[in-house]
């Protein structure tokens, strides 16, 4: 209770004289003080964001729905309406213009990933069937498939003789990402499918690699990968960015997995649980950046 | 009578607790009815590996609904969860013909199972919603359902996307939980 009402009181009332007495005190408002002091990345572009949100003023509000083309107007709208000098805070422009970048770039690929995640896995479409094809390929190189529909699938995890209906909700996304995985990692890839078939640790590598995309998706959904994406890419993060945060994922279960030696497949939602809030918990520091480590990037 | 004692008269008489079972083959919908069940968003469903279990209350009973796995090869992994069930709901996907003789083979077996004798079985002919999707009476003429005489059965046609005959289903298991034939 004393805590609700002290954040009702901070954000209503005593953040304003705060910011206030701060201003008289350094000359510079907030925002300036956060670019100056802050290092760049996630912890200067969260505290941006969760300022401009908070702000009594609608042009700064209306700053961190922007598209990315509007983002230089918008930085100058700012400077006008904050009445900031150029000429006495020459890093504010730029730094400001790369917080903005972010913030829009993070919304942007949330709506990317959204729409591919819409997509229907199609028989019918020759690009979907193509990539599914690839799949096979990049996995098991030296054997052929014997009929579009066949056993062989669950070979590599899928549930039975058709993946079609494996991808639901995450539709072609969950498909995209497993191709991309297999293609820029294939030795990694393979590894892990080999490890998948172990008879007592194994799981189904394809719907485990589906469950992932989930995961990923969720996590960009609810916001809680800006810290990761804005220390990594100081502008707009790009789709590539994404996939390459599920390569994390899935390189990172395999190992855990196998750390935690569960008693069989059927105890999958529990460890799927815990590993899912072990990354929520690393996504939690400032500085986080989870890229794969010890193996080179593609 | 005091409060305390109406108190302890409220906490007396708690929900009775039911375990139902939630099986069929993969792809079947057997999720995708657990969420709409528990009112949660459908839209993000993946293949189960392992288990998924959630509680609902409905009609004075607490539902304790499991819903394992349809893969083929967790498929040996139900009879884990087969004790102290005191409903089977059975879900099959009415479009798949290619696949209703592999999900009557799975039921029979699940119905010759000693630890599930008795138990009343629901059976959901799944994804109505489809054009393509086979009216209950068919399925349960190409299963040979009215051959089952060990224990009270039900068939009733529903789409878990839209949640339609989802409720009556529901029904149905409340109003028979207590009709396991010893």
């Amino acid at each position: 209770m004393f805590v609700y009402l002290w954040g009702y009181l901070y954000s209503n009332f005593f953040r304003f004289w705060l910011k206030w007495i701060l201003r008289l005190l350094t000359g510079k408002c907030e925002l300036q003080r956060i670019c100056g002091g802050s290092k760049e990345g996630s912890q200067r572009t969260l505290k941006i964001e969760y300022s401009l949100g908070l702000s009594k003023s609608k042009v700064l509000r209306h700053a961190i729905h922007v598209g990315e083309a509007e983002v230089e107007k918008c930085v100058m709208g700012i400077m006008k309406e904050k009445k900031i000098n150029i000429q006495k805070d020459t890093g504010f422009k730029t730094s400001l213009q790369v917080c903005l970048l972010q913030i829009s770039g993070y919304k942007k690929l949330y709506l990317e990933v959204e729409n591919l995640r819409k997509v229907p896995y199609d028989s019918d479409n020759e690009e979907h069937e193509k990539q599914l094809i690839q799949l096979w390929n990049l996995l098991i190189p030296h054997e052929n498939l014997k009929a579009r529909i066949t056993k062989q699938w669950c070979d590599i995890g899928f549930q039975g003789d058709d993946p079609k209906t494996d991808f639901r909700g995450m539709g072609m996304l969950g498909l995209v990402n497993l191709v991309y995985f297999s293609k820029h990692y294939t030795s990694e890839a393979r590894q892990i499918l080999s490890r998948s078939n172990h008879p007592k640790l194994g799981y189904s590598y394809a719907i485990v690699g589906i469950n992932l995309t989930e995961m990923a998706y969720s996590l960009l959904k609810s916001g809680a990968l800006k810290s990761h994406l804005y220390n990594l890419v100081p502008g707009l993060p790009q789709m590539e960015h994404f996939h390459q945060f599920y390569c994390y994922l899935v390189y990172e279960f395999d190992k855990f997995w196998f750390e935690e030696e569960p008693e069989s497949i059927m105890h999958f939602n529990h460890y799927r649980e815990k590993f899912h809030e072990k990354v929520k918990g690393l996504l939690l520091d400032y500085n986080q950046v989870l890229t794969l480590q010890n193996i080179k990037k593609p | 009578m005091g409060l305390l004692s109406i108190l302890r008269k409220l906490k007396s008489a708690p929900d009775q607790e039911v375990r139902i079972l939630l099986l069929g083959l993969d792809n079947a919908g057997k999720t995708t009815l657990l969420k709409q069940l528990a009112s949660e968003d459908i839209s993000h469903i993946t293949p189960t590996q392992g288990f998924n279990i959630k509680s609902v209350q409905s009609q004075g009973f607490k539902l304790n609904v499991w819903d394992i796995g349809g893969q083929r090869k967790i498929r040996p992994y139900w009879r884990n969860y087969f004790e102290n069930t005191d409903v089977l709901i059975y879900v099959i996907d009415s479009a798949d013909r290619k696949r209703f003789e592999e999900t009557g083979q799975e039921l029979a077996e699940l119905l010759d199972e000693e630890k599930l004798s008795g138990v009343p079985v629901l059976i959901f002919a799944n994804k109505q919603d489809l054009l393509t999707a086979a009216p209950a009476s068919e399925i349960a003429e190409g299963l040979n359902l009215h051959t089952i005489r060990d224990r009270i059965w039900q068939i009733q046609s529903c789409s878990a996307l839209t949640g339609e005959g989802v409720q009556d289903g529901m029904n149905w298991v409340c109003k028979n939980v207590n009709a396991k034939k010893k």
